[in-house]
């Protein structure tokens, strides 16, 4: 029962959960063929709502190069990323409920909205540029012994580093 | 022995450990901070950071998916 505790209430070690996203990319790799990527999957979402307003946004260029096609018989909405989109959230729920930690979250001013929207799209416009996020481009970029992640990982950290100093000197 | 007090609430990481990092300046030795906050990684980071500055701390929560850090200021 204590064990049980422990493990539903504690976050685990970042140790343990890296080699279990490890192995779990790794499977989802060799039986779909495509390693995991989150802002991909935002993207086909985007691009399925403009393909619904009449849009005839399949042949962009895009779509031809680099991968970012989708396979066959798959759709903007009905894909391996929309899956595994909605099961992030679900098992984060699931994990939150167990621990009961679950807890509505508001936006807490017109500041953080604001900061969160340029954030977002900052994020989403420099997500494409570079392959995916950090999940697409670093993550899964390189187990795949693409050069590309390991740039990715560089600039992440470099970015991350420069971000900080912002967050902290001038919106705290 | 006085305390300063920090909202953290629906904040995400970073922001939690930056705040708290730029309250602790301002403190003096043996000051306590108790950081308000409502994100899970908050207990796991801001724990570890403030351990490793050689900081006093401990959480407890005080209600589901909501907890009180307590950080002594030790140098």
């Amino acid at each position: 029962m204590r064990l049980w505790k422990g493990l539903i209430k504690k976050p685990w070690p970042y140790l343990v959960g890296g080699i279990i996203l490890a192995v779990l990319n790794i499977i989802l790799f060799s039986v779909s063929g495509k390693p995991w990527r989150i802002t991909t999957g935002f993207l086909y979402w985007g691009m399925g709502i403009i393909e619904k307003l009449g849009f005839d946004n399949t042949n962009w260029y895009y779509f031809s190069v680099y991968g970012n096609q989708l396979n066959e018989g798959e759709t903007f909405f009905n894909n391996q990323y929309t899956i595994l989109g909605l099961s992030v959230i679900a098992g984060a729920l699931i994990a939150a409920l167990l621990a009961s930690e679950f807890k509505w979250k508001i936006i807490k001013n017109r500041r953080q909205l604001f900061f969160g929207l340029v954030g977002g799209l900052i994020m989403g416009y420099g997500s494409r540029l570079s392959f995916g996020c950090n999940i697409g481009s670093y993550f899964s970029a390189i187990p795949s012994f693409s050069l590309h992640g390991w740039v990715y990982g560089i600039f992440m950290f470099l970015g991350a580093w420069v971000g900080c100093k912002l967050l902290f000197k001038f919106l705290l | 022995m006085s305390q300063q007090r920090i909202d953290c609430m629906y904040e995400a990481c970073p922001i939690p450990l930056l705040k708290a990092l730029k309250k602790l300046k301002t403190m003096k030795v043996g000051e306590v901070l108790i950081m308000e906050t409502d994100h899970s990684c908050s207990i796991t980071n801001v724990v570890e950071w403030a351990k490793k500055q050689g900081h006093e701390v401990d959480y407890v929560e005080i209600s589901d998916g909501e907890w009180e850090i307590y950080i002594e200021k030790k140098q």
